[in-house]
C-alpha cells in the first residue's frame, strides 16, 4: 500500500516493500481517480529500501508527468537507488524548498518558514497563518486551515475540509480526493469558485470577489454538498 | 553610509515602473544622495528616454558584463543633479544577456560608489524580474488603483516574500481623488485591504507626467506639481525620514475638473 502525506514542499508519496510495479500501478490508479487534486502539484517519493534503476525512476517520473505532476525528490534508504536518483537530478532530502522551482512560484508552502508563520506537518491538516496571495497554491491531502485572508487568484486544494479564518476569495476545493462530506467555511465566503468533491459552484453569493466592494457586515458561512449541489448556509444555524 | 539597492517592479506592465524609477532616483539625488538608476529591462530599455539621456549612451550594462568597457564608462552622469548617474542597458539583446549572479555582482560594484542604486525591473514574473530582484535590499511595487494591477501586485508580493526579499512596499500610482470619491476607482484603503502591504507613497494622476516623460525631464528634478511632490515624499521616506502619508489632489485639466472627472 502506498500512502500520501502533505508537506510544506508539496506531497510525499510513501511506498512500502512490496514490488515496485504493483505499487506504481497503485499510484497510477490514485492519480487517475483524483487527477484534479494532483494536477499542477509537485511530489516527493519515499521508496524505502527498494532497489530502483534509472529506467524505473524515469518511468515513475513519466507517469507523474502525464498527470501534470512534477517529481522533485526521491528519498531512499538504498544507497544504489540514492545514487541513481541523484544522477537524474532529484533531491535526496526534503529540507528546504525544491530549488528548481524557485523561479516558478507555483507552490508556496515553503513561504511559511520565511514570515514566521506556523505550519503543522502531517496528514491530518495544514495550518497556515498568513495571507494566501494570488498565484499561490496550498495543497494537502488532509484539511486546510488558513488564519488570514485568501486573496483572489489563490487556490486551496484539500482532501478534507477547508476553514478560513478570514475572507475566502480565489478558488477553494474541499474533498478533492472524493470526500463528498467535506465542507468549506469562512468568516467571509466570497470565492470566485468553490468545489466540493466533484461539484462546483462559481461566483458565490452572486458577486465578484475582488475586494472592490466592501463587505464588512458579512457573516460567517459554510458550504456543503447536499444532493450533489453546493449549499451555502449561515454559520449560526437554528 | 551603506549602499541600498532598491528594485522597482509591478508584475503588470504600463503601471509606471520606469517613471517611478526615474523620479524616485532624481528625488533621492535632489536630497544630496549619490544615486545610480539602473535599467533592468534588457532589450526594451526606456529609462534612458524618460531620463532624457538616450543620446549620450556609448556603452551599456551588457557591454560592462561582457568586458567591453569599464563600469565608469557605461555610467552616464546626469548634470541636472549633484550626483546622479544612469546605467543604461542594451536595446539589441534580451534578458539572458545578464544572469542573476552577474546582476548581483554588478550591483556590488555600484555599492562601492553610490548611496542608492535604483533598478527599473521589467514587467512580468519571468527571469528578467528575478534577475532584478536578486540584488535588492528593498523592493517597491508599483500598482495603479484598478483590480488587474492590484491582482498582479499581489502575485509579485508573494514572489518577493518567497525569495525572502520582503516586506515589499507599495507605490500607488495615478490615483484620481475625485474618482475615488465617486467610487469609480479603488481607494488606497481598498488596495491595502487586499495587499496588506505598507504604502510608501501615493502618486496622484498628474498631467505634467506625460510631458515630462516625453521630454526626458523627470518632474522630481524641478519639483512642480502633485506627482513631483509625491516622489519627493517617497525619497524622504526611503532615507528614513518620518513623512506623514498624504493623498494629494490630482492635477488634471480644467476641462476635466469642470465636468467632474478630474
Amino acid at each position: 500500500m502506498i500512502s500520501i502525506k502533505g508537506l510544506r514542499q508539496g506531497l510525499l508519496v510513501v511506498f512500502d516493500e512490496s514490488p515496485w510495479l504493483s505499487q506504481l500501478r497503485e499510484l497510477e490508479s490514485k492519480l487517475n481517480a483524483n487527477s484534479h487534486f494532483f494536477k499542477g502539484g509537485q511530489i516527493a517519493l519515499d521508496v524505502k529500501t527498494l532497489l530502483l534503476t534509472a529506467d524505473e525512476l524515469q518511468r515513475a517520473q513519466t507517469l507523474l508527468q502525464q498527470y501534470d505532476v512534477t517529481l522533485w525528490a526521491v528519498l531512499s534508504q538504498n544507497e544504489s537507488t540514492n545514487e541513481t536518483a541523484h544522477k537524474l537530478g532529484f533531491s535526496d532530502t526534503l529540507s528546504g524548498p525544491p530549488t528548481q522551482f524557485a523561479g516558478e512560484g507555483e507552490e508556496h508552502e515553503q513561504d511559511g518558514t520565511a514570515g514566521g508563520n506556523a505550519i503543522t506537518e502531517g496528514t491530518d491538516g495544514l495550518l497556515v497563518r498568513r495571507r494566501v496571495r494570488s498565484g499561490q497554491v496550498l495543497r494537502h491531502p488532509g484539511h486546510i486551515v488558513v488564519i488570514g485572508d485568501v486573496n483572489p487568484g489563490a487556490q486551496l486544494i484539500a482532501g478534507g475540509d477547508i476553514i478560513v479564518w478570514g475572507k475566502l476569495q480565489g478558488v477553494a476545493h474541499a474533498g478533492a480526493l472524493g470526500d463528498s462530506g467535506a465542507m468549506i467555511c469562512a468568516l467571509e465566503l466570497t470565492p470566485s469558485l468553490i468545489k466540493i468533491a466533484d461539484a462546483a459552484r462559481g461566483s458565490v453569493n452572486g458577486r465578484l470577489s475582488d475586494g472592490h466592494r466592501r463587505s464588512r457586515s458579512r457573516k460567517p458561512e459554510m458550504a456543503r454538498l447536499e444532493q450533489e449541489e453546493i449549499n451555502i448556509v449561515a454559520w449560526q444555524e437554528k | 553610509m551603506q549602499a541600498v539597492v532598491v528594485t522597482i517592479t509591478s508584475g503588470k506592465g504600463g503601471v509606471g515602473k520606469t517613471t517611478c524609477t526615474a523620479n524616485v532616483g532624481c528625488a533621492l539625488a535632489v536630497l544630496q544622495k549619490k544615486v545610480a538608476v539602473v535599467d533592468g529591462d534588457i532589450g526594451l530599455r526606456n529609462l534612458d528616454i524618460v531620463m532624457g539621456l538616450e543620446n549620450r549612451i556609448v556603452y551599456d550594462s551588457v557591454d560592462f558584463i561582457e568586458g567591453r568597457c569599464r563600469l565608469r564608462q557605461a555610467l552616464i552622469r546626469d548634470k541636472r543633479a549633484p550626483e546622479l548617474y544612469l546605467l543604461p542597458t542594451a536595446q539589441t539583446r534580451d534578458k539572458s544577456a545578464i544572469s542573476t549572479a552577474q546582476m548581483v555582482q554588478l550591483c556590488d560594484e555600484l555599492r562601492k560608489e553610490f548611496d542608492y542604486i535604483v533598478i527599473d525591473s521589467p514587467a512580468g514574473i519571468e527571469q528578467g524580474f528575478h534577475t532584478c530582484l536578486a540584488p535588492a535590499d528593498k523592493v517597491l511595487i508599483v500598482t495603479n488603483p484598478e483590480v488587474s494591477s492590484v491582482r498582479d501586485a499581489d502575485r509579485v508580493i508573494g514572489l518577493v516574500e518567497s525569495q525572502e526579499k520582503g516586506p515589499a512596499q507599495l507605490i500607488i500610482n495615478r490615483l484620481v481623488t475625485a474618482r475615488v470619491k465617486k467610487q469609480e476607482m479603488l481607494s488606497m484603503e481598498d488596495i491595502v485591504e487586499v495587499l496588506s502591504t505598507d504604502v510608501i507613497g501615493v502618486v496622484p494622476e498628474d498631467e505634467m507626467i506625460l510631458m515630462s516623460t516625453n521630454r526626458g525631464q523627470p518632474v522630481a528634478l524641478n519639483g512642480k506639481g502633485p506627482a513631483a511632490s509625491a516622489f519627493h515624499h517617497i525619497a524622504r521616506r526611503l532615507i528614513g525620514e518620518d513623512v506623514p502619508l498624504q493623498v494629494q489632489q490630482s492635477n488634471t485639466s480644467l476641462f476635466q475638473r469642470l465636468f467632474g472627472r478630474g
